[in-house]
């Protein structure tokens, strides 16, 4: 049955005509036959699909993507300008392409494998897909038939990679209204641990389409420490699915900070299906104008003796639209869960609006399950207190949103991670004293 | 330095202040005592600026002008110092950034240029020293995770990095414990000069005994009902204050 009639994109299309990296491999090639005919039965998520109740795809169903970008380069300097860590491992794509040239992989430490996709994919049937649900309405189907490129990578088991990686994800002005269908799939074997920041920004007001899968996979007591800074231009589209899978005394820390798109979307998955396995799901978004961002979370507690902590912020301007929805399931015989979320948004105009939700599905007996959301304006007695000691009023509150939206930041451990990324929010939100 | 003259203020439509008459010279130390819901709060808040307050009659001159006219940030500016009875807890704004952008804000009024990182580092370790304060503070919130007696030395803190003409402290001295006391007594002994003066409340002698005022006034009622010396203080620790209540008006200082 064809639920969305109402959208209809060439998506389809393009996959028949284009090349895709990985043509040759058989497995690879029925997969992408399986996304697509899931595809042509579902098309977009309408509106009337629960999880999709707020945020239309109507507007980039109309857009006419591009998916033929031409050769672009920048100047290191300006690369340097636009990364956001400075001693990195960097892994540039560049207008939905891998740039070795703007790459900087040379000396990687023992342990740690890094490659573009289209030379991941011969090893990857075991991992490739098996973090997401192909079957789930949103855009996993269409990435899996038209994924082009992303990042491979994985760390061998016992090594802790101490330099981060920053994958790179920029869209110039030399392609305009381009649609990038990226995969990034991150290994990290037992006992291992490495550190990564997702990056996508834009140069200039380029218009554009980012859709992004990321699969997680963290073997026994393995650490990955993942950010992610959407930092896209005000006229781009940004939709992204994240999952992991977790083996037993495995961590995952994950802090998702959206700053940009004219619509950004993240789908997050953590399952913890190992005993002592941890996640931390962080995230902050700050939006304005006519921006809007759907942040929908879910965490399942699969086994006994997991633990979650998640905590979401947000600060509203304008007109702009967001979305919190955050799922915690603790299956049956979890016992000894141990769930904490909230979220927290900020409102600094009478026309933004907010949706936030918690849902929390528990069938398992002895668990710890707090959460909790709120929504408001600069607290007054904070407000009154900075002014009492001589800070004006405009200048009092650029601080409390900026001191409001940075405090999530302070559960960063890395320092350097921690300044790289309160530096970007100081940019977007002066502290103003 | 400050003269306050028949002032009335109300909270909601509900008469708090009721007709204070009271006068600060420089140099002077001033303690306010009187029960509970007497309005003492009410009165540090209306002098600081805070929004919610109506004053209906009266008037405050500071250094002579128009206090009630400035903005908080104004008064501040110009040295009105409120060490407040409950601080606040700021998540995500440090104590070092918080005393940075404070001084650096009179210090703008002062037409003077903002305060040198080395300099201001020095300063903050003296004031530091001053109220026994470990330097971790510096880089935790504001307040945040604070015991209470931690709260009110930070507000002593501040008013020793900001060095106020005029400094209205509200109850620093609840909630110390006696070691705490004293060290807050001397912090605020030590910034006892000729031309600042200080205004504070309290119920308890045991703080008069470090900082011994020139003049006690009893607040009661909205109305200063009773002003003496330092002997004054020993006779309400005694007595209580059911006495003074039935005190002819008009011996306000
Ligand atoms: N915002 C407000 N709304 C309603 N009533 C208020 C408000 N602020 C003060 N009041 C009332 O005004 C009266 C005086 O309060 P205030 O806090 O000034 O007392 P205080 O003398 O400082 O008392 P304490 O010794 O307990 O600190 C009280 O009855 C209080 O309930
Ligand atoms: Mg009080």
């Amino acid at each position: 049955m064809k639920q969305l009639t109402e959208i209809t994109t060439p998506f389809g299309e393009v996959a028949s005509a284009k090349t895709l990296p990985g043509s040759e491999l058989g497995w690879l090639q029925q997969l992408r036959d399986k996304a697509r005919a899931q595809f042509e039965r579902h098309g977009l998520p309408a509106k009337k699909v629960e999880d999709w109740k707020y945020t239309s795809l109507w507007s980039l169903s109309q857009e006419g993507f591009s998916h033929d970008a031409n050769a672009v380069s920048l100047d290191k300097t300006e690369l340097a300008h636009v990364a956001a860590l400075e001693d990195a491992y960097r892994f540039v794509i560049i207008d939905g392409r891998f740039s070795a040239e703007l790459s900087e992989l040379e000396d990687l430490e023992e342990g740690l494998s890094i490659k573009p996709l289209a030379e991941g994919l011969d090893n990857a049937q075991s991992m490739l897909g098996e973090q997401i649900d192909l079957e789930k309405p949103g855009l996993n189907a269409i990435n899996t038939m038209l994924m082009q490129d992303g990042l491979v990578l994985q760390v061998q088991a016992g090594k802790t990679i101490s330099k981060p990686v920053e994958l790179l994800v920029i869209s110039t002005a030399e392609n305009q209204k381009l649609a990038s269908h990226l995969r990034n799939l991150i290994q990290v074997e037992a006992d291992a641990e490495v550190t990564l920041l997702e990056h996508y920004v834009s140069l200039a007001d380029t218009e554009g389409f980012t859709n992004v899968v990321t699969e997680v996979k963290l073997d026994e007591k393995a650490t990955l420490n993942h950010f992610k800074l959407q930092h896209e231009s005000l006229a781009h589209y940004h939709i992204a699915t994240l999952a992991s899978k977790q083996a037993a005394g495995s961590n995952w820390h994950t802090n998702n900070i959206s700053l940009g798109g004219k619509l950004a979307r993240n789908d997050i998955h953590s399952q913890l299906l190992g005993e002592e396995s941890h996640v931390t799901l962080d995230g902050l978004y700050l939006v304005t104008g006519d921006q809007h961002v759907d942040n929908h979370t879910r965490i399942d507690h699969a086994v006994p003796n997991t633990t979650s902590d998640e905590v979401y912020k947000g600060v509203l301007d304008g007109n702009s639209h967001a979305v919190f929805n955050g799922k915690v399931n603790v299956h049956k015989d979890a016992q000894k869960t141990d769930s904490s979320q909230s979220n927290k948004n900020l409102l600094l105009s009478r026309s933004c609006e907010i949706d936030t939700k918690p849902e929390l599905e528990i069938y398992a007996d002895d668990v710890k399950c707090a959460h909790g959301s709120t929504v408001g304006q600069i607290d007054e007695q904070h407000l009154f207190f900075l002014r009492a000691r001589g800070l004006d009023e405009t200048a009092a509150r650029s601080l409390l949103t900026y001191a409001f939206a940075v405090d999530v930041l302070q559960r960063i451990k890395s320092a350097p991670m921690r300044q790289a990324l309160s530096n970007v929010i100081e940019k977007r939100l002066p502290k103003g004293a | 330095m400050l003269e306050i003259k028949n002032l009335h203020a109300s909270v909601e439509g509900k008469e708090i202040l009721r007709g204070i008459n009271m006068t600060v010279n420089p140099g002077e130390v001033h303690a306010i005592m009187g029960p509970n819901g007497a309005g003492k709060s009410t009165l540090s808040n209306v002098l600081a600026g805070r929004d919610g307050y109506e004053v209906t009659q009266g008037e405050v001159i500071y250094k002579g002008e128009n206090l009630l006219e400035l903005e908080p940030e104004e008064r501040a500016q110009r040295g009105v110092f409120l060490a407040f009875q409950y601080p606040v807890e700021i998540p995500g704004v440090s104590n070092i950034y918080l005393l940075k952008a404070a001084l650096n804000a009179v210090r703008k009024y002062q037409g003077l240029d903002e305060v040198d990182a080395i300099d201001f580092l020095n300063l903050v370790r003296d004031r530091m020293k001053l109220v026994k304060m470990d330097e971790q503070f510096l880089h935790r919130n504001v307040n945040e995770g604070f015991s209470g007696g931690e709260k009110k030395r930070n507000e002593i803190l501040q008013m020793a990095v900001l060095e106020p003409a005029l400094a209205i402290l509200d109850e620093t001295d609840s909630g110390l414990d006696i070691d705490a006391l004293r060290v807050v007594a001397e912090g605020v002994s030590a910034l006892r000069a000729e031309d600042r003066s200080i205004v504070m409340i309290t119920h308890y002698q045991r703080l008069l005994d470090h900082i011994v005022p020139d003049f006690v006034h009893v607040l009661s009622e909205g109305k200063i009902v009773k002003s003496g010396d330092k002997e004054l203080a020993k006779e309400l620790e005694k007595s209580g204050y059911s006495w003074v209540h039935d005190a002819p008006e008009g011996q306000t200082a």
